[in-house]
């Protein structure tokens, strides 16, 4: 919302030597964000007023002409302008080098220099309204007219806005920081703010009392959706412009001026934040009444929009029908017309929920309908009324108020609450004295009232709408009147009642940590929905998986039911720059299963905590590519202190490849998987080249331990040999049956451990064979062995292999 | 001879002294001791002296052989204590190898940060579910009913579940202050915690807007808690997160779950508060909105509002990373691109 300090200065005499910054800064502070304060002066700088002396025609060209302007204190200057309505005598708006101006009102600002135009020297440029921003004020009869201004009592090189009387400074404010205060959508609003802020006076409207005996028909018969509804016919009007500095502050404020009654209405508005209407009294038929309109009942409004009506709308109607959409919009037929002479002005307070319902069913809110919604109070009819009064006899001296009527059917009631002045210390963590609270609230319309330990408010009207209605609120009032910053620092105390123990909490961070800083891995955020093509190529099916109502995209409506489509979009992505990379995310993930919850009365879908990985290389070493994916996880549990992980092969995940998966274990639980993912589904995705080994974990089932675990070991006193052994095997062997046979050597003593070093196919190995590496420790707890001790051991393994897998040695 | 022999002596330690390499004592040997060395040539000369000099002089001239030969494998010795057996052409200015290249995301980072510092100050981590009823995201948060936000213009609500009791409409968390009330349901006061996560909007995105973004709230619930204690803790956290003194300021803001409600400003540390591009000139910077619970949010989680008071923040990790960072466009920290994310390590 745009305000103008002139016009605030109409209500509350703020010192004209007041820092505007420091006002800015005191009302973010304490009422509403100052987003931005302009001197509207600025604007104007080197436009001057400028007479023209002559007008004399172009020598190159037949359009233009060169005129003589006096510019000030008799300094002639040849303008070249191509005006349609140039005129000796006429005072024109003169951009001096240095100015800015919009070209025929379009694009950028641009600066004004000496120029030739067509061979002729011009000193600036003779403007036209839209050049110079003013259109809505000048409004031009053809696109060749320039801006005339002889009208104005102002000698030729005056400052143009010293001319128009716009030096005036146009404070922005955030509409967001008043959406609680319907009070303050005007200007007398925040002049009541500012006058409770600098302890000055605000100023006050008189009542209007009518002199009238004819009561004007009005008829409410919804009295919950509109409280009050003042009807006032008034004679002896007619169109036309209204005065110039009226149309220049609607013009400030970013309305527009349109004829004298639709301004004052607006003027209204934009003073004490009501809205009101006229309606062409000739087109109302009877009386008015407000009432809900009928299913279907049709309506036009001014911005010709062809509504059907719902019977949850509230109309103004005359005898025959909807002639407005009450608190929104008029009609188009009944509102102020070229010929209107009489008017019915409408003062009404309506209630806020439905003119909001109402606004958003059509798509049309106003200016009206989005200060309702805030919920104005019925009082401030009254003060509307006094001004539109007001400003009726001046535009109009021979006006003459004929009927009237003031239907006030639902007081506002104002909030009264009690607020114990010890709760108010303890709370504020200070004690601010009596007098000073009563001043403060005093001025801006609070009546408070103290006995020993009690604090009695009356809330003002304009603040009883539900913005003030508890004692937190009183206390907020208290606290930024006084000011926020005048309340010193307090320490915060507490009670140590243990240490924060939290496994959960922290598994997932070691888990993250050991992913990010021991791994290599980079973790990555995704949305919480999926794109279509990576969820059809890596889910099996879509069934239990939830969707949005309202997705970003129609093929982003899913919700992430695992990470791998997302991770395999973030594939796609880096594909471009890199060929080799590993990524996680940790996230939840949703499934449209078994609804229940911790909280009452919740119905929630199952929701788990997922850890997913992608290892991603080129394709030429698919086995080193997975066992260093598989590294990774199988030693997670050790450095994140957790239970252990087995891997088995019980359930292909839909997205692998038909060999390279496994299925990873705690206990007897499936938590997850790791897999190298399928060709089929890699190009689906759109992965072009690299191969990726995907992991899924479910994070809720892993087991964090309560503190570590890990046993010292004796080191062992006597040597231990490292002992390879090399051999030939049926390639289909797996490593795990390997392992098994040879370990069931160890249980005479000797034997250690085996390991794994080296799986080799290629051109020394027969076909369907592979060459296998595996490493023995040998060494006894009672003395060192001999040479031939570790030989014996080692062969009994070797044996063993031979008679198990025909396992031959090289 | 006797002369001779003496300035021999004294010139083979200098020469010896003087070797700077085993290849150079090794010319330096054979100079001296070779076959035609200067001491072998003295030798030569022996035959020619008079026979009752013989002997004295054979072993003034043996003695110094001796002497010279113990001088040079002592020399010996020591460069081959001094020197290297690489190369002289080795480069040490090439650059070391990288560790593994691996990082958390800069949100997380900036996350575990406030972890730290909250927990430093006794809060617990909490967090919810992200799929949330109506009832836990607006009713019980003294939403109005009609309020702006829950219209699906700003909240993604789940088809199928978008109409009917709030209990049963469901939407994406559209911020993270129904945990708040899911904690204090389910624990006792006094309460001290924070629950960080991930919230959802349906919203046009720009570099300044995103539909998915990171919220770190932080809630004490106690009896007799000023604002002004609220202050002193957030300005705590952020001097401890930035390493520095920052400034905060709280000025007056409305939010249905707050009463008073903040808005809560932090010195803009881009330009030090003399305003700059980043603060738009003011030398603040909004970061969170905050401020005591109100009333019916205590209630809803069963306290008693007369008792109970408290303090309450919402922090926008985003727009703290982008402060930390210089990061210009929010939508990069869900663009999983390798490149950005990489600079955070």
């Amino acid at each position: 919302m745009k305000l103008s300090l002139n016009w605030i200065k109409d209500y509350v005499k703020i010192p004209d030597d007041m820092d505007l910054s420091r006002l800015a800064y005191d009302l973010t502070m304490s009422t509403v964000e100052v987003e931005g304060a302009e001197n509207l002066r600025d604007r104007f700088d080197n436009i001057v007023v400028g007479e023209i002396k002559e007008v004399l025609p172009h020598p190159n060209a037949d359009k233009l002409r060169v005129c003589k302007v006096d510019v000030g204190a008799d300094d002639i200057k040849d303008i070249v302008c191509g005006g349609s309505n140039l005129e000796v005598g006429m005072k024109v708006v003169v951009a001096c080098p240095g100015a800015m101006v919009r070209w025929h009102g379009e694009g950028e600002p641009v600066e004004i220099k000496n120029t030739k135009l067509r061979g002729v020297a011009s000193f600036g440029m003779i403007c036209a309204a839209v050049e110079v921003g003013l259109a809505d004020l000048f409004p031009a009869g053809d696109d060749h007219e320039i801006m005339d201004i002889t009208a104005f009592d102002a000698p030729a090189g005056t400052h143009l806005a010293d001319a128009l009387g716009l030096n005036d400074i146009i404070l922005e404010i955030d509409n967001k920081s008043m959406t609680n205060r319907p009070d303050l959508w005007g200007h007398y609003g925040i002049a009541r703010e500012l006058a409770a802020l600098y302890d000055l006076p605000l100023v006050e409207f008189d009542k209007f009392v009518p002199d009238v005996k004819e009561v004007y028909d009005v008829r409410i018969a919804d009295t919950e959706r509109c409280p009050r509804y003042i009807g006032a016919k008034i004679e002896g009007l007619g169109i036309k412009p209204s005065p110039f500095e009226m149309q220049s502050r609607i013009w400030r404020v970013g309305m527009r001026p349109i004829n004298a009654l639709v301004d004052i209405t607006n003027y209204v508005m934009l003073a004490v934040g009501q809205p009101t209407h006229v309606f062409d009294s000739t087109h109302i038929i009877d009386h008015i009444c407000v009432r809900r309109a009928e299913d279907g009942e049709k309506l036009q409004l001014l911005n010709d929009k062809d509504l059907s009506l719902s019977s949850d709308d509230l109309v103004i109607a005359d005898a025959e029908g909807a002639v407005a959409l009450a608190g929104v919009m008029g009609g188009a037929k009944d509102s102020v017309l070229p010929t209107t002479n009489s008017v019915i002005l409408e003062i009404a307070n309506f209630e806020s929920k439905g003119i909001r319902r109402t606004a958003l069913r059509y798509d049309n809110r106003t200016e009206a309908s989005s200060r309702y919604e805030k919920a104005i109070d019925a009082e401030r009819c009254d003060v509307a009324l006094s001004l539109s009064m007001k400003l009726f006899s001046e535009l109009y001296p021979d006006m003459k108020l004929v009927a009237f009527n003031d239907k006030y059917e639902k007081k506002t009631v104002q909030s009264e609450i009690d607020v114990e002045t010890l709760w108010l210390e303890r709370r504020l963590g200070k004690r601010i004295p009596p007098e000073v609270i009563a001043k403060k609230l005093g001025a801006m319309g609070f009546k408070v009232s103290f006995t020993d330990t009690n604090m009695h408010v009356v809330v003002p009207t304009w603040r009883s709408t539900g913005d003030v209605s508890i004692k937190a609120d009183i206390m907020e009032e208290v606290a930024r009147m006084y000011g926020y910053e005048n309340f010193e620092a307090t320490t915060i105390t507490t009670s140590f009642d243990g240490a924060i123990n939290q496994l959960d909490t922290d598994l997932i961070r070691r888990v993250k940590e050991y992913l990010a800083f021991r791994s290599g891995m980079q973790e990555i955020f995704t949305y919480p929905w999926m794109s279509e093509e990576c969820v059809n190529a890596i889910l099996p099916t879509t069934d239990n998986v939830l969707s949005l109502a309202t997705p970003p995209s129609p093929t982003e409506r899913f919700i992430k039911s695992s990470l791998l489509p997302n991770i395999c979009r973030a594939i796609v992505k880096n594909e471009r720059n890199f060929e080799r990379f590993d990524i996680f995310e940790e996230s939840k993930v949703f499934l449209d299963e078994r609804y229940t919850s911790n909280y009452k009365n919740e119905k929630l879908p199952i929701e788990e905590r997922h850890l997913g990985c992608a290892f991603v290389g080129k394709s030429d070493d698919i086995s080193a590519l997975y066992r260093h994916a598989k590294g990774i996880i199988e030693a997670m549990p050790r450095f994140t202190h957790m239970e252990g992980f087995t891997f088995k092969k019980e359930e292909k995940p839909y997205y692998a490849d038909e060999v390279v998966w496994q299925n990873i274990y705690v206990g007897d639980k499936k938590i997850g998987d790791i897999a190298l993912l399928s060709k089929k589904a890699a190009l689906a995705c759109g992965i072009k080249v690299l191969s990726a080994v995907l992991v899924e974990i479910n994070m809720d089932e892993l087991v964090p331990f309560k503190s570590r675990t890990n046993r010292f070991v004796r080191m062992p006193e006597y040597p231990m040999t490292d002992y390879d052994i090399s051999f030939l095997v049926d390639s289909m062997v797996k490593w795990e049956e390997i392992y098994t046979a040879a370990m069931e050597k160890a249980k005479g003593g000797l034997l250690r451990s085996v390991s794994f070093v080296d799986e080799y196919k290629g051109k020394q190995v027969p076909d369907g064979k592979k060459s296998l590496t595996i490493r023995l420790v040998i060494g006894s707890d009672e003395k060192t062995l001999t040479a031939s001790e570790v030989e014996e051991v080692a062969n009994g393994v070797m044996k063993k292999l031979s008679k198990t897998f025909g396992a031959e040695r090289r | 001879m006797k002369e001779k022999l003496e300035a021999l002596l004294k010139e083979g330690t200098a020469r010896i002294e003087a070797a700077k390499s085993e290849s150079e004592l090794q010319e330096v040997k054979g100079a001296l001791l070779g076959k035609q060395g200067s001491v072998t040539e003295l030798m030569k000369e022996l035959p020619k002296l008079d026979v009752s000099l013989r002997p004295e002089m054979g072993k003034a001239v043996n003695n110094v052989k001796n002497l010279l030969a113990e001088q040079i494998e002592g020399k010996r010795e020591a460069l081959k204590l001094k020197a290297s057996e690489i190369a002289p052409d080795f480069d040490c200015t090439i650059p070391g190898e990288a560790p593994l290249m691996g990082g958390l995301h800069p949100i997380t980072q900036m996350c575990y940060d406030l972890n730290d510092a909250f927990r430093s100050m006794g809060f617990e981590v909490f967090g919810g579910p992200e799929i949330t009823s109506e009832y836990y995201a607006f009713d019980n948060l003294n939403f109005p009913p009609n309020h702006p936000a829950r219209e699906s213009m700003d909240t993604y609500w789940l088809e199928g579940h978008d109409s009917g009791e709030a209990n049963e409409k469901l939407c994406l968390r559209p911020h993270l202050t129904g945990d708040s009330v899911r904690y204090m349901q389910t624990h006792k006061p006094p309460y001290r915690f924070v629950y960080p996560g991930r919230v959802y909007r349906n919203e046009t995105t720009d570099a300044r807007h995103e539909r998915a973004f990171f919220q770190y709230e932080a809630l004490i619930v106690d009896k007799d808690f000023t604002y002004t204690a609220g202050k002193v803790m957030i300005k705590s956290i952020l001097s401890k997160v930035f390493g520095q003194d920052v400034p905060v300021r709280m000025r007056a803001g409305f939010f249905p779950f707050v009463e008073p409600g903040f808005e809560i400003d932090m010195g803009c540390l881009v330009c030090g508060g003399k305003g700059c591009s980043v603060c738009k000139h003011v030398g603040w910077i909004e970061i969170m909105p905050g401020g005591t619970p109100h009333p019916n949010v205590l209630r809803a989680a069963g306290l008693d509002p007369d008792e109970y008071t408290g303090f309450y923040v919402n922090i926008g990790l985003d727009r703290l990373v982008m402060m930390r960072y210089g990061v210009d466009d929010v939508r990069l920290f869900h663009s999983t691109d390798l490149r950005f994310l990489k600079q955070f390590h």
